[in-house]
């Protein structure tokens, strides 16, 4: 098939899917019966809803405990009801947090599995059959059941009815052999698994380069170099590798909380598991798979794209690396012995210092100070490189954009994660040597970690989204064959982005109990930010709107980067605002917002990163087919499991709960659709985690089988495109000694940016060191 | 991959690195560090459990620390045979020709500035919003009646100590801290000096060896003094002579030393012995946990920062022992200077808001 035949119905398709997705829920019928959103916990709505203990409900044939998977058959019955002439009959709902309900006659219909009511035939009864088989999990089962009785026959809303509500819960037996799993040792197998697959991974890959070699004196020192090099390009790799497993990692970890949420009321994974598991999501996402992700890629492309050697500080560069896998190590620590970190990712004092968090607390914490060890030195040579190993020739104003972006990611991270940095060594001093800092008892104040925390949390969002906006410049750029539009405003976007990051952080504290007027300023600098974030949207819209666009997969998945961090982005504007973010507050609408601009911005930016550059790193090209499917497959079942969420947390459904009730009176009970819709999300997560596997099948075989890649196969122009792929050690020039030979310079790359000072660059250009000696006479 | 890969491709992660080749190097150094740095915090928090003092755990950090050691001594090892011909020097604007390592140092400083200040905004926000011990105790003892918001006896209030009121107290506890300040600034002096001769091209090669060893072993020796007084003081603390004469005298609010006096991070029922009412001769008990943790954990950051000097101080002074300072590798010296002067600077913030005021 051509490949645009192939985009365009790929396209259609997509649009068909994401419109039915809007509208699934308007597909509803209900020809008889009672039912509704609300029955379950708004009461009975068929009629004039009188509820009434006047109305004795029944429900027989139940056991007190029942068997798994065993059949029963039961009678809905009930009496009494409005006291006028006439005979009392009705309908009934019956509800189950467990099992099925079988239909035995034409007066019973089942509306789910779980539930059934009468149907039309098997209206104005007083009694109804059925039969329910128990579930195969063992744990007790809840039963509601709504009766209504209806005096005479008047038709809806015409004669008196009475409704009323009971209560059942059945206990359950576990048969031999059906012990439920224990999360930690599915959770410990399977990154064992993980292991065991990176290690078989990596030992292929030594057999394939070399079938001779497959023995231990050639193995060893090639470990040995992967374990102590300093290149940039190998410390990249590594990067790249553990954060490709780490990602993995955490998606098990949400695996694991999508199984437990699927249904309400499910205890697979307990409450005190579940704060484990979140904490660990949240901490290993963001700090052991997007980071190092990012790290892998500046590693790689910056000291490429400025036509540098190397990095300022290759040895450091190293440890920057080595930090990370024996914080993991640190933070992984506690989860084994069922005393892992549940603080949340965000560790918010006093409970971080409690003795009543998990003793694997302080592990977490070691761990992330290794982590702000390790991004501090990352920033230090960043910045360094950046600063004074730029090509001959190329200012600030020539620097590529996603060279720009890690340089304001960096800044940003740099100056912020000293924050954090002191706060975590507070909480560890507190934990072990017992300092004060956040003791309630002996004056500490909680809020002080929420300022520290949050000061370095924001700009760390951004610096996860930032280097994302730098990929997808340089690729729509590449894609749209033309330079990127507005470069200037593109940079001063960014450097704006990273300004204004340092501001906003008030509004992760709305709830925190600050004044007022602080919140309102905070408000204000937070709804800055989409300014910002606007010119660099319209910008790569202008962009593709001037070029002639390719559909690559990696264009694809810029493309997809646009939409889903634009809805991101909208969803981020509910929170500023101080009402919304007290109603929205801790609940699903802030994960499906925080998803969309991490998964939907960050991982798809740099998926996009991926098949960008994978050529280069490599020198073999990926497959495209696999691309495409992995990117339809991925992008509809991502926006399968974020986009619903936005509806369930509009009504309210908690985060950080291990489960939730669409039934009682419990505390926070949802609409009943609320579980379909997690079951949805639960399958779409299954969906999306698997899908990605197709992106690491496509690597690894076109490691192996891929056509070797050209120095420039999609007809870039930055520096990284004129050196060979994969390219050489160093990756530029010669070094003979004494100095460095045979440096690119600006010229050799076509000057694709617009390099006409604006008023304040050249201003800000007259306080730089002039460019050429020569102009030092001038 | 081509020729170049054989060249510049050194897989020697032990040894000396060849510096002639330029980087990049193979170094076996940032894997040990990082693993001794998780040993040891993993160590340490067995071994200090909120207070509780687990001994059987201290092998375990000495382990840490040992292998922190070890990647230190292979750094030092790859390092010792750099002689300053491969000194990169910056290309980009503004900083051309600065040396690349240089500029990196400046950006370190850049956040360790950040460092400090997130420690002084928590000093900040505890000094100024726990109220004053002596505040406390200046309104006078509780009484349902006339002062309600009194203290009372055996009841502990939470209020901020800060350790300047005991340390001023007397010039016993306070001269220590001055003797350090100006060991630390003559000792950003004496590294100057040792760059100076290092850097003199005219030199005789013996005299600037000597040179220079002696001015940084003086660095050395300064940061040794000031360690020491510092660990004293924490620890042992100043104990006042019984001398009545001249300046040097006791008074009634004299104390023995920080520790004697209960000034700990544990201690949540500390009596200074000024805060005794004369007339009932009542105690107030104060909670002064977080002014001592500000005050210990600012003061041991910065005290953190002299011992990792002092480290790489040692090392530098063997190398300069060896006569391995010429001209041409003189920086690392600049550099060493550069991040010497900032933890002077900092005492200089810390030791007026800690010691003084």
């Amino acid at each position: 098939m051509e490949r645009k035949a192939l985009i365009t119905r790929s396209m259609v398709a997509m649009i068909l899917l994401s419109i039915a997705m809007v509208f699934s829920p308007a597909v509803n019928s209900l020809p008889g019966g009672i039912g509704g959103d609300t029955i379950q916990s708004a009461g009975c709505n068929c009629h004039n809803s009188f509820p009434s203990s006047d109305v004795i409900a029944s429900l027989e044939g139940l056991p007190e405990e029942y068997n798994v998977s065993e059949t029963y058959p039961i009678v809905v019955s009930f009496t009494g009801g409005p006291p006028e002439a006439g005979v009392n009959a009705g309908g009934f709902n019956l509800w189950s947090s467990g099992g099925e309900f079988s239909v035995i006659d034409a007066t019973v219909q089942a509306r789910s599995p779980g539930e059934v009511t009468h149907t039309e035939v098997g209206n104005d009864y007083r009694e109804w059959s059925l039969e329910w088989t128990a579930p195969s999990h063992g744990r007790d089962v809840d039963f509601i059941l709504h009766v209504n009785s209806v005096n005479g026959d008047d038709g809806n809303g015409g004669g008196l009815d009475e409704w009323n509500r009971l209560d059942l819960t059945v206990a359950g037996s576990l048969g031999p052999g059906l012990e439920q799993a224990d999360p930690y040792k599915v959770l410990g197998t399977l990154i064992i698994i993980s292991v065991i697959l990176l290690a078989a991974t990596i030992l292929y890959g030594f057999y394939r380069v070399n079938p001779d070699n497959f023995d231990w004196e050639h193995l060893a020192p090639w470990i040995v170099d992967w374990l102590t090099s300093t290149d940039h390009k190998k410390v990249g790799t590594l990067y790249f590798v553990a954060s490709l497993f780490f990602l993995g990692i955490g998606g098990i970890m949400a695996m694991m909380i999508r199984i437990q949420l699927a249904a309400p009321g499910l205890n697979f994974i307990s409450q005190d598991q579940y704060n484990q598991f979140f904490t660990l999501h949240g901490t290993t996402m963001i700090f052991l798979a997007a980071m190092p992700m990012i790290n892998g890629f500046a590693n790689w492309i910056v000291p490429l794209q400025i036509g540098a050697p190397d990095l300022a500080l290759p040895r450091i560069n190293a440890l920057s690396f080595w930090l990370q896998p024996f914080a993991a190590l640190l933070i992984f620590t506690g989860v084994f012995t069922g005393q892992g970190a549940d603080t949340g990712w965000t560790g918010y004092a006093p409970y971080v210092v409690s003795e009543g968090a998990h003793t694997g607390v302080t592990m977490w914490v070691a761990g992330q100070i290794m982590l702000v060890a390790s991004s501090t030195l990352t920033g230090i040579n960043f910045l360094t490189t950046m600063a004074v190993m730029r090509a001959e020739g190329m200012g600030w104003m020539q620097m590529p954009l996603f060279t720009w972006s890690i340089l304001v990611a960096n800044l940003m991270l740099f100056l912020s994660i000293p924050a954090f940095g002191v706060g975590l060594i507070q909480v560890y001093l507190d934990r072990t040597v017992s300092t004060a800092f956040y003791d309630i008892g002996a004056g500490g104040d909680p809020l002080l970690w929420s300022h520290l925390f949050w000061y370095f949390g924001h700009p760390e969002v951004y610096v996860v989204i930032v280097p994302a906006f730098g990929v997808i410049s340089e690729v729509l750029a590449t894609s749209a064959r033309r330079s990127v539009f507005g470069y200037r405003s593109m940079v001063y976007a960014m450097a704006g982005i990273g300004i204004v990051s340092f501001i906003v952080y008030g509004h992760h504290m709305f709830t925190s109990g600050m004044s007022p007027s602080l919140r309102f300023v905070t408000m204000l600098t937070t709804m800055l930010v989409a300014v910002p974030t606007g010119i660099k949207i319209f910008n790569w819209l202008k962009t593709m709107h001037g070029g002639s666009l390719v559909y690559r997969t990696h264009t694809l998945w810029a493309l997809g980067f646009l939409v889903t961090f634009t809805l991101g982005g909208i969803s981020g504007m509910f929170f500023p605002s101080m009402a919304m973010d007290v109603h929205l507050h801790e609940t699903y609408f802030v994960v499906a917002h925080f998803h969309y601009v991490l998964v939907g911005g960050t991982v798809f930016g740099f998926f996009s990163a991926i098949y960008y550059w994978y050529p280069k790193m490599t020198g073999r090209m990926m497959d495209e087919r696999l691309g495409t499917l992995h990117f339809l497959t991925a992008f509809v079942s991502y926006n399968g499991i974020f986009w619903p969420m936005h509806r369930l947390g509009v009504v309210g459904m908690a985060r950080r709960q291990h489960t939730y009730f669409i039934t009682t009176e419990d505390f926070n009970h949802l609409p009943e659709w609320a579980a379909d819709w997690n079951l949805f999300i639960s399958v779409s997560a299954f969906l999306f985690f698997f899908s990605n596997f197709i992106m690491i099948a496509n690597m690894l075989i076109s490691l192996v089988r891929g056509q070797k890649a050209p120095a420039d196969p999609w007809g870039g122009w930055s520096f990284e495109w004129m050196t060979s792929s994969p390219p050489p050690t160093p990756s530029f020039g010669r070094f003979d000694g004494e100095k460095w030979h045979d440096l690119p310079v600006l010229r050799d790359a076509n000057e694709h940016i617009a390099n006409e000072p604006g008023a304040f660059a050249s201003w800000f250009n007259r306080l730089m060191v002039p460019e050429n000696e020569e102009e030092v006479g001038h | 991959m081509n020729d170049h890969d054989d060249h510049y491709h050194h897989i020697e992660p032990w040894g000396p690195h060849d510096w002639g080749h330029g980087a990049p190097h193979n170094s076996f150094s940032p894997f040990f560090l990082s693993l001794g740095v998780a040993v040891f915090l993993f160590a340490f928090a067995q071994a200090w459990e909120y207070g509780t003092y687990n001994p059987g755990h201290i092998p375990a950090i000495l382990v840490g620390l040992g292998i922190i050691g070890f990647s230190m001594f292979i750094w030092w090892r790859q390092d010792i045979s750099f002689d300053g011909s491969y000194e990169p020097l910056s290309t980009g604007t503004p900083f051309r020709k600065i040396e690349i390592r240089k500029v990196s140092v400046w950006v370190f400083l850049m956040s360790e500035m950040m460092v400090f200040t997130s420690l002084f905004s928590t000093y900040m926000r505890y000094r100024l919003g726990i109220s004053n011990c002596n505040t406390v105790f200046e309104r006078g003892m509780f009484d349902p009646v006339t002062n309600p918001t009194g203290w009372q006896e055996g009841v502990a209030v939470t209020c901020f100590e800060p350790a300047s009121h005991l340390i001023a107290s007397s010039w016993w506890h306070l001269a220590p801290g001055a003797i350090n300040t100006f060991a630390l600034i003559i000792s950003s002096f004496t590294v100057v000096q040792a760059l100076r001769y290092a850097k003199m091209p005219d030199l005789d090669h013996d005299v600037r060896t000597k040179k220079v060893f002696r001015y940084l072993a003086s660095t050395w020796a300064l940061a040794i003094i000031f360690l020491t007084l510092k660990m004293v003081e924490w620890f042992v603390g100043f104990y006042v002579p019984e001398i009545h004469l001249g300046p040097i005298h006791i008074h009634e609010h004299d104390i023995i030393s920080l520790v004697n006096e209960g000034y700990t991070i544990n201690a949540d029922h500390y009596q200074h012995h000024s805060y005794v009412d004369h007339d009932t001769g009542a105690h107030m008990v104060a909670d002064i946990q977080v002014s001592a943790s500000l005050f210990y954990v600012t003061t041991g950051t910065h005290g953190a920062h002299v011992a990792g000097g002092i480290i790489g101080l040692s090392y530098m002074t063997y190398k300069a022992w060896k006569g391995l300072y010429t001209p041409l590798n003189a920086v690392s010296i600049e550099y060493f200077g550069l991040y010497w002067h900032f933890v002077d600077l900092i005492w200089v913030l810390v030791f007026p808001f800690f010691y003084l005021y």
